[in-house]
């Protein structure tokens, strides 16, 4: 039998927006990471990241023990093992990075989440993915109105001296809000300040009713924008726990239950339930 | 002789009514654009113009809407809840109901007897309860406003969107016309979306009939239609929807002066 180092297991979390495939060993060691955004095509792109990412962990595929998709286009993982709720690995993700958290906040391109976590288990969730507003989403159509890139909102929000109150909760409403104040004249950073004080009191709101507990860690796209990290300690009161990379959460936590059940199987002799699977181009397009 | 002013400053678009003894003498629509002052006054300019008055031979003038604020030369403002309560009366005395979809909201008005605002209810929060949805969809499938309502009535099976969202379902729309649905289908689609926001409007304030519809929305005949089948009724349509709240508040005006 192989000892547990050689054994891998790989998360596959196929976001709304982006996809994210994290490959680890059986000793928990990061071996790859990828992270690429999510087109039409789920089934194709899943195979296409899948292959990056063992390139990266320098493996071919049939090493990987078991593979464990996740996220919004999780059945469009033809090669996957098993499936399970991003709420799930993102609980146990969020564990791993960091021991301490009991609540966890995480904002997506399409939607927002909040988790309460004990033992490293899910107890709790609120979620929002009726409305564009207070995801990620509402930042890249804002972003596109003003003519900015959605990674320069953070660095440019910090700028504001002045900020300016959006009124609007809808995004379509927002946008014109915005266009609005643009030609009043008011600074571009005041704007955008104000945006990411929109998505942050939304979201922690959510949390509010949620119960906030413990150690708060901020993950999803939207963690990576410092404006709204800021905004969201302000409205807080606190500060929140940033992983260095906040979007692989999902898919880390998804390897991790992959090596978990693996090891289950194997102590106490059964085979893995594993599925007939095969790495190979999959579309639902002609 | 005396003139009575309607102006009715819309998200969307600004409409204007002329009367005397409550009867229409002139109409006139135009965009609001982003000065709401400055459209105001050209929309002045043109009433006038169309019935060969001036400006002194108005008596009273009544400003409505969104930009209601923004109309230096009214004498009175009142909200569009009342005006389009007066207006609909005014052409269906039998109404009870009003549903008025707007470029940026819907309301639905309960109506007593005596036309009187009994209850009324608002979505101005969200975009997807608006004709602002149809807009943002018609502009994905580049299809024009005026040609939405008869292209969908085409559909033979409506695609049904699973998102409440304008911004989700614009996403949705583009995936629907990447798979090779049709224009038309998706359209109907859309209507059948927002006729299920509107009816859980309407089932707020209650339902009586005769139940009629008002605003740019009426002017889409999917859309009617749509309405009317999740309703089970047949909706009542003034000729000039948008037309019912600048008219609700030249009778406002009338009654205001005496």
């Amino acid at each position: 039998m192989k000892s547990a180092g050689s054994l891998y297991f790989a998360g596959v979390d196929l976001g709304s927006t982006m996809t994210k495939v994290v490959i680890i060993d059986g000793d928990g060691v990061i071996r790859a990471r990828v992270e690429t955004h999510t087109g039409a095509e789920h089934r194709r792109l899943a195979n296409r990241v899948m292959e990056q990412a063992l390139k990266q962990a320098e493996l071919p595929f049939e090493e990987i023990t078991y593979v464990i998709a996740t996220g919004y286009g999780r059945i469009n993982v033809p090669f996957a093992d098993r499936q399970i709720t991003e709420l799930t690995c993102h609980a146990r993700g969020v564990t791993s990075l960091f021991p301490s958290a009991r609540t966890a906040l995480d904002i997506g391109g399409q939607d927002a989440k909040g988790l309460k976590i004990k033992d490293g288990k899910l107890t709790n969730f609120v979620m929002n993915d009726k409305c564009a507003a207070g995801t990620g989403r509402f930042l890249e159509v804002i972003a596109k109105t003003l003519g900015l890139k959605l990674e320069e909102l953070g660095d440019i929000s910090l700028k504001s001296q002045n900020r300016v109150n959006i009124s609007n909760t809808c995004t379509i409403f927002a946008q014109q809000e915005v266009i609005s104040r643009l030609s009043e004249g008011v600074p571009v950073e005041d704007i955008v300040a104000g945006l990411h004080e929109a998505i942050a009191s939304r979201a922690v709101g959510m949390l509010r009713r949620l119960g906030i507990e413990g150690d708060v860690v901020f993950t999803g796209g939207v963690a990576k924008n410092k404006g709204v990290v800021r905004a969201v300690q302000e409205n807080l009161g606190h500060q929140v726990l940033v992983p260095d990379d906040p979007l692989i959460s999902g898919a880390l936590g998804a390897a991790l239950l992959g090596k978990e059940i693996a090891f289950k199987s194997l102590e106490k002799g059964e085979p893995l339930p594993k599925k007939e699977r095969r790495l190979a181009e999959a579309t639902f397009y002609k | 002789m005396a003139y009575f002013m309607g102006i009715d400053i819309g998200s969307g678009t600004s409409k204007g009514v002329v009367t005397r003894d409550g009867e229409v003498l002139a109409y006139h629509l135009l965009p609001s654009g982003a000065n709401y002052r400055a459209a105001a006054e050209k929309l002045r300019a043109e009433l006038l113009a169309k019935a060969k008055l001036s400006s002194q031979d108005i008596a009273y003038t009544v400003a409505t809407g969104q930009g209601s604020a923004s109309v230096p030369y009214s004498d009175g403002q009142v909200t569009d809840i009342r005006c389009c309560a007066r207006g609909i009366s005014k052409i269906f005395p039998s109404a009870r109901t009003v549903i008025d979809v707007q470029a940026q909201s819907s309301q639905v008005i309960r109506l007593g007897e005596r036309g009187q605002v009994v209850n009324f209810v608002v979505s101005e929060k969200c975009a997807a309860g608006s004709g602002r949805f149809l807009e943002v969809i018609a502009n994905v499938l580049q299809v024009e406003l005026e040609d939405i309502g008869p292209l969908s009535l085409k559909s033979k099976r409506p695609v049904a969107f699973t998102t409440g969202c304008a911004v989700f379902g614009e996403s949705e729309a583009i995936s629907r016309v990447a798979e090779g649905n049709a224009k038309e289908d998706i359209l109907a689609g859309v209507h059948q979306a927002l006729a299920d926001k509107i009816s859980t409007l309407v089932e707020r304030v209650g339902l009586e009939k005769d139940c009629t519809i008002s605003g740019g929305g009426a002017l889409d005949i999917g859309l009617v239609r749509s309405i009317e089948e999740k309703l089970s009724l047949k909706l009542l349509v003034p000729p000039q929807p948008q037309l019912v709240t600048a008219l609700g508040a030249a009778i406002m005006a009338e009654e205001m002066a005496a």
